[in-house]
């Protein structure tokens, strides 16, 4: 991980020609209490306007923590890094209070950028299960995530990309929205995402891209150590369960073995009323599978 | 010219080179891959893609799909050094992991594997080329893959052709080798294949020259529709292709 905001930004290498808004960076370091067996937030960093106010402890140990953009959004400009560390064995469930919005980008102002650092512990798990992404008309958005699991880690993680406001109409009109991520295993690389949409510039709703689609989610979900065989039947199980939530022309559900540890699913839908809940039924069939145990939804605040 | 950097019997001309390249280039090469369709089957079987959609379709694949392709065909390429030289072989099993996760849907991953295996191997027939061996044996003993497009980028490389052509002929096999599977699930007859090949020359060569400005780090690929395809393939009821 690298130690400082700046050197995160860097990462990104965004238009450094033009101002910036808010330079933040957010560091959580979760540990589990081996008397206990609970979790908690055992170190924190946190500027503003990104914020968790306290982790809390859900029954089966896991802290949950809900990252807060007190700002209301992500304005043009603004360059937001989060560093998130689990320690060996800890179990951490983050989520969001609500969508997140990309504000907007105001000509003087560079692309609002964010670098996420995630190192998840041996043994430990991490679910990251927040709201959708809405890209506002005229906002310019760059995301690169980097995600190490170590030995035994394991990790459910899901994205919604929403195509704007669309309850205003508002669809495909934001400048750029480009999300890196990148998941390694011991220093291997096991799933990586390069997806990068800008509507003024070329036809999203090509056939290869989005078709006539307007939501767009990925979820990985990883377990280091378990064999291909198994993946393989994991594979199968989950298709099962997501071939009965496909309909044709309104939602699609796709799932496959990554190279080792893990499966992704992809999901494309005209509207986003089944997406939130397409992934949470996902996530408790997979969590059931691979865990032997009941995934706890998030305690909202809203 | 550039010059001959493995122990082959003559140092090529280019007029030779042009020749070699145009073989391994050509869409008929026995590696077997008109038995793929990376998706294109599922998205005809739900009557998704129709021949009329299948010029700006397959430019969207191109600008996409082709771009990274053709980025780590570029960086493979860019492995083969002087004769004196050791084979950067690690550099070479990172950029092949490096493609293989950035191929979301297991078929189509290991479509390019099988072709860049077998893409590999005929090319080791040809001629005894050191790099071509040792990136071989790197990748079995490291269990990485070995892809179509990075095979393609480091025999080019090892038989000394121009980069730049090297990468035009792998989009322009590319593009047949899909057309061709198109041909094959839809009713579109041979002129009509090859008119769509013709007017797609021009975005080949622009993938091309636009591939020399990213690396693989940097190359954006986005085909969730395509991806959701080729994940969905196994289930099909029937199938003509593998992938």
């Amino acid at each position: 991980m690298v130690a400082t905001a700046k050197e995160a930004f860097g990462e990104i290498a965004p238009d450094f020609s033009r101002p910036s808004r808010a330079r933040a960076l957010l560091r959580l370091n979760f540990s589990r209490d081996s008397v206990t067996g609970n979790t908690f937030l055992a170190d924190s960093f946190q500027e503003a306007p990104l914020k968790v106010v306290r982790a809390f402890t859900m029954e089966d140990g896991t802290a949950l923590a809900h990252l807060h953009n007190v700002s209301g959004g992500l304005l043009g400009g603004d360059r937001l890094a989060m560093q998130i560390k689990l320690s060996s064995c800890a179990q951490v469930q983050l989520t969001t209070t609500g969508a997140t919005r990309i504000y907007r980008r105001r000509q003087e102002y560079s692309a609002t950028t964010q670098c996420i650092e995630v190192s998840v512990g041996e043994g430990a798990l991490l679910e990251y299960l927040p709201d959708a992404t809405i890209p506002f008309a005229g906002a310019r958005y760059l995301q690169r995530t980097s995600i190490d699991l170590a030995d035994g880690a394991g990790m459910f993680w899901w994205e919604i990309l929403a195509p704007g406001r669309e309850a205003r109409g508002e669809l495909f009109e934001y400048e750029e929205f480009a999300m890196r991520t990148c998941v390694s295993v011991l220093g291997r690389r096991i799933a990586a995402e390069n997806l990068c949409l800008r509507p003024n510039k070329e036809n999203v709703s090509s056939l290869v891209r989005l078709g006539h689609y307007r939501y767009a989610a990925t979820f990985y979900l990883c377990k280091v150590g378990l064999e291909a065989g198994a993946w393989r039947r994991a594979e199968d199980h989950l298709r099962e369960l997501t071939a009965g939530m496909t309909r044709r022309g309104e939602i699609l559900w796709g799932v496959s073995s990554l190279v080792a540890h893990g499966l992704v699913v992809r999901c494309l839908a005209r509207n986003g009323r089944e997406v939130l809940p397409g992934l949470q039924a996902i996530w408790r069939s997979a969590k059931r599978r691979l865990y032997d145990r009941a995934a706890i939804a998030p305690r909202k605040v809203n | 010219m550039k010059p001959a950097r493995e122990s082959i019997p003559l140092t090529p001309s280019e007029d030779l080179a042009h020749l070699r390249l145009l073989h391994l280039a050509d869409s008929a090469l026995p590696i077997g891959s008109l038995a793929h369709s990376f998706g294109l089957e599922t998205l005809v079987s739900e009557e998704l893609l129709q021949v009329s959609d299948l010029p700006e379709f397959l430019h969207g694949y191109l600008q996409e799909g082709g771009m990274l392709e053709a980025v780590a065909c570029r960086e493979a390429f860019n492995l083969v050094q002087g004769d004196d030289e050791a084979f950067p072989a690690a550099r070479w099993i990172e950029i092949n992991d490096c493609l293989s996760a950035l191929k979301p849907a297991r078929e189509s991953r290991a479509a390019s594997a099988t072709l860049g295996r077998n893409f590999l191997h005929a090319a080791l027939g040809l001629g005894d080329f050191r790099v071509l061996r040792e990136a071989g044996e790197a990748s079995i003993e490291s269990g990485s893959l070995i892809h179509q497009s990075t095979a393609f980028g480091l025999v080019s490389g090892a038989l000394a052709f121009d980069e730049t052509r090297a990468v035009l002929a792998y989009l322009h096999q590319m593009s047949a080798t899909l057309i061709s599977a198109c041909q094959r699930l839809m009713p579109l007859g041979q002129n009509a294949a090859m008119r769509i090949l013709w007017n797609l020359k021009p975005a080949i060569v622009d993938v091309a020259a636009s591939s020399a400005s990213f690396t693989l780090e940097t190359v954006s690929c986005t085909m969730p529709l395509l991806d959701w395809g080729a994940m969905e393939h196994p289930e099909l009821a029937t199938r003509l292709f593998i992938s």
